[in-house]
């Protein structure tokens, strides 16, 4: 029970209204070993307490997966879910592609040139009924699934703001995007934000694994989109108000942030790091930086104080 | 009396006005064509100098800069949506069919028809003149989403000419609209009832309908947007450290896409009810559920300005308007769907002939079927987030309102060619051109799709700075190579056409054996005031294979006003 999501065989536990009170009631989802990352194989980082600026996670048959129609490879817990609905939904979509593609070849091919059948409306009331419910068959079936997974998911993970609220180890991020990079903040182990040891990334965030991370996100400029392609995470930074977001990491691993909104000539530059450790690396990189932080703690630097209270949900 | 220029250039013929937007629209598209080479050009060869540009381009040798990239994928946009793709739709082909289609002698406002180009002209002017500025052409996106559309982030004159022209093609777009509603509410000629009207009167009516409702918002944000530029107000500038201020910069999204999304079904409207028209004559039957069919019509324009905040699901909306616009969203796919059936439909049983717009019509209804299917993922809020702002929603709009609504073009300009300008088309060139232009967009737009399922995001001006897209270099090299193709496909139809207009045999008076009026009662070209007498209108748009019509007739098909002694072909 909680939240433990690997894959298609093990959504249907987390879907239950249960989880839910589940969550709100009691600390949240244990961390999820690295079981859950999905269907490829899980790679380790070797720990470090610096990461260098170019190393991804390595990915398996490069060339080879992009004719294959997948998904950037997934390191969230619950991205399997989104990527499970959407196969299942891309099996409809195909299906659905091919009989009309079917049904339109054939009937050129069957009926060119024919001697045509003819009911003086073009139809009967039999034949339009036919097509009143086929269709309304389709979009139940279609439809239904898509909006039934999409609200499940959404209710479970994506607006439910009470997991990363209610767990004790939930990872606080907030997230300032302006042209063109990521700065991150960090309350550092003080546990609040506007203190000198307040931790200040760019395009470096650092997050533990199998941990709620709770992202508050907010743009100086123009609009910005904070993606995180392996987590399968969007959100717009947009001037005037602070959006927010959560994901959990499944594994260990660096992989990359994106911008997705048009910000200006270096939109396609606005690409940041982010680093899955181990929790012990983590708490031991957070100390040190908090040390670091610390002690370069210049009260005058205005500029440097750009963080806020933290908002509830 | 006017001099013949002032005449040639300023006329209230609404076919003249049509022939203007013809020309119009082609050249934007052609432009607007050459840009789109230029973004694919950059993904397969990000930074590599293109052949021939270095005129252009001198200072990196024809190389794509960053921010000659921005201004590319900017005007694509916008020439595409709002100097081609309608005016062809509505300013070529509406105004020259609808008031023909009704059995009207013109619209209803002749001189409203004229001033609408002129306004349209003088957008493209202004587009054109936004090359020639210091700092370029506009840069923010098609969207134009502020603040980045605002001095601060974008201070060049041509984003502010840019806005100027949008609002141009605003006024036109809405003159039309008016012009069209208008029309087919009053000026219909006797017997020409609702339930009589060819499909493409339906779809034209109802976009028409949306152009009135929805261009004046986009016309609202774009004015707020000009004041933000030039008399510095902030309505959509806020709380930015750098720049102060105290509007909302969300504002103008919800403006924006409350026009936007609209602004897709307004691109597509004319064109389903085209295919509509077309899979009935060229199937020699009556189109299956015609009143299915308008009211599937009529119930996707009646939602179409109730969807718009799925492009905004990832905007922090609030989870009650998320659900809100998921469920509506997906509701508008069940119209869709009834409407397909029925084109399935008429098709079954029927006669088929393979001419060129029928070809042309099916093609359409190809490739809208796969933009409409990819559209579904991006309609429900979970799979839209892997899905928002990457190739794959790149894709799905282009095969639906690119690939379909030119190809519908195409579909219309085949059919009714011989009767603007009185010479038939080379047909065997006409239909190499929409099977190839068919496979084509397939072929790139499908390529887009399975890049940003890998999940390649827009507007990147190299992808491959990401770790995470660089093995997608061959595929989208591979799209490159199908779009190339597809503009050089389309040296068929300028071949066609040319050589038409300069040595085209003429076309006889109803190549298609159709019974509707603009085939049945006027000439090829019409005469200026259309009709000599005014058509009575007996029947509907697709009474075609009827036995009686048949045994009397020796013909499978009867003018909508012709006179004949029959019973029960309503």
């Amino acid at each position: 029970m909680g939240g433990v999501v690997g894959g298609e065989a093990r959504v249907t536990p987390d879907l239950s209204p249960a989880r839910l009170i589940l969550s709100e009631s009691t600390p949240a989802p244990q961390p999820v070993p690295s079981e859950a990352g999905g269907a490829g194989p899980v790679h380790q980082t070797p720990v470090r307490s610096a990461p260098p600026a170019n190393a991804v996670t390595p990915r398996m048959s490069e060339q080879a997966r992009a004719w294959t129609l997948s998904p950037p490879e997934g390191a969230s817990t619950y991205g399997p879910r989104i990527d499970a609905l959407l196969e299942r939904s891309h099996v409809f979509e195909a299906g659905l592609a091919a009989v009309m593609l079917a049904w339109l070849v054939l009937a050129v091919w069957r009926f060119r040139g024919a001697r045509p059948v003819v009911a003086a409306n073009g139809g009967t009331r039999r034949s339009r009924a036919w097509v009143l419910g086929l269709a309304v068959c389709v979009f139940v079936g279609v439809d239904g699934t898509l909006f039934l997974g999409s609200e499940r998911y959404a209710r479970d993970v994506l607006w439910n703001l009470e997991v990363p609220a209610n767990d004790p180890r939930t990872v606080r991020l907030e997230l300032n995007a302006h042209q063109w990079s990521w700065e991150a903040r960090y309350a550092g182990e003080d546990g609040r934000f506007g203190t000198p040891d307040d931790v200040v990334t760019w395009n470096d965030l650092r997050v533990p694994v199998g941990v709620p991370v709770w992202v508050q996100l907010v743009s100086t400029d123009v609009v910005h989109g904070f993606s995180l392609p392996a987590f399968r995470v969007k959100l717009d930074a947009i001037p005037g108000r602070v959006n927010q977001t959560w994901f959990q990491a499944a594994r260990e691993g660096t992989f990359e942030v994106a911008c997705y909104q048009h910000c200006g000539t270096s939109h396609y530059r606005m690409r940041g790091l982010l680093t899955v450790l181990s929790e012990a690396d983590y708490a031991r990189w957070l100390h040190e930086a908090g040390r670091l932080a610390t002690q370069s703690y210049d009260a005058d630097d205005a500029a440097a104080h750009w963080g806020w209270e933290w908002r509830a949900p | 009396m006017r001099a013949s220029w002032v005449r040639a250039l300023w006329t209230t013929d609404h076919k003249q006005v049509a022939r203007q937007y013809l020309w119009g629209g082609l050249g934007f598209l052609l432009l607007g064509g050459l840009l789109a080479l230029l973004i694919r050009w950059q993904w397969a060869w990000p930074g590599q100098p293109v052949p021939g540009l270095a005129w252009a381009l001198p200072e990196s040798r024809g190389a794509l800069t960053p921010p000659t990239y921005t201004v590319l994928f900017t005007l694509h946009g916008l020439v595409m949506i709002f100097f081609a793709v309608t005016p062809l739709l509505f300013g070529a082909l509406g105004h020259f069919v609808l008031p023909l289609a009704i059995g009207a002698r013109g619209f209803a406002f002749p001189r409203l028809s004229a001033a609408g180009f002129w306004a349209y002209a003088v957008g493209g002017a202004l587009v054109l003149a936004s090359f020639a500025v210091r700092l370029g052409p506009a840069s923010a996106g098609w969207t134009s989403y502020p603040p980045l559309a605002t001095p601060a982030f974008t201070p060049g004159v041509g984003q502010t000419l840019m806005t100027v022209a949008i609002l141009c093609v605003g006024v036109s777009a809405f003159s039309y609209g008016l012009n069209f509603v208008v029309t087919v509410v009053r000026c219909r000629a006797p017997g020409m009832t609702w339930g009589r009207m060819p499909l493409v009167v339906w779809g034209l009516f109802y976009g028409a309908v949306l152009n009135v409702l929805f261009v004046p918002v986009l016309a609202a944000a774009t004015l707020l947007l000009l004041l933000d530029r030039v008399a510095g107000t902030q309505f959509f500038i806020a709380g930015a450290a750098a720049v102060g201020g105290g509007g909302d910069p969300i504002v103008y999204q919800h403006l924006f896409w409350l026009f936007g999304h609209p602004e897709v079904y307004i691109l597509i409207l004319p064109a389903w009810g085209m295919v509509g028209d077309f899979v009935a004559y060229f199937s020699r039957k009556p189109a299956h559920g015609y009143r299915l069919t308008a009211g599937a019509m009529g119930a996707v324009t009646a939602m179409s300005g109730l969807v718009y905040a799925h492009h905004l699901f990832t905007s922090g909306l609030s989870p009650v308007l998320g659900r809100a616009f998921m469920v509506l969203t997906l509701l508008i796919s069940l119209p869709a769907e009834v409407m397909f059936l029925n084109w399935l439909m008429t098709l079954w049983r029927g006669s088929v002939r393979l001419t060129s717009p029928m070809l042309a019509a099916l093609a359409t209804m190809v490739v809208f079927g796969l933009g409409g299917i990819t559209g579904l993922a991006l309609g429900a809020v979970a799979t839209d987030v892997p899905l928002h702002g990457t190739m794959w929603v790149v894709g799905h709009f282009h095969l639906t309102m690119g690939a379909a609504s030119f190809l519908a073009v195409f579909a219309g300009l085949y059919f009714w060619f011989p009767k603007m300008y009185g010479r038939a088309l080379h047909e065997g060139l006409a239909k190499a051109h929409v099977l190839a232009s068919a496979v084509l967009f397939v072929g790139v737009f499908g390529g887009q799709l399975a890049a940003g399922y890998a999940g390649q995001l827009r507007r990147l001006y190299d992808p491959y700075q990401y770790t995470y897209l660089k093995h997608l270099l061959p595929l989208n090299q591979w799209t490159t190579g199908c779009a190339f193709l597809l503009g050089a496909a389309q040296l068929l139809f300028v071949g066609n056409l040319v050589w038409t207009l300069w040595r085209g045999r003429a076309a006889e008076p109803n190549p298609w054996s159709v019974g509707t009026l603009e085939w049945t009662c006027a000439t090829s070209p019409p005469a200026p005031d259309n009709y000599a007498t005014e058509p009575v209108v007996l029947r509907g748009p697709h009474v075609l294979s009827q036995p009686d019509v048949q045994q009397q007739l020796g013909r499978d098909w009867i003018g909508q006003a012709e006179a004949a002694v029959l019973g029960g072909t309503e």
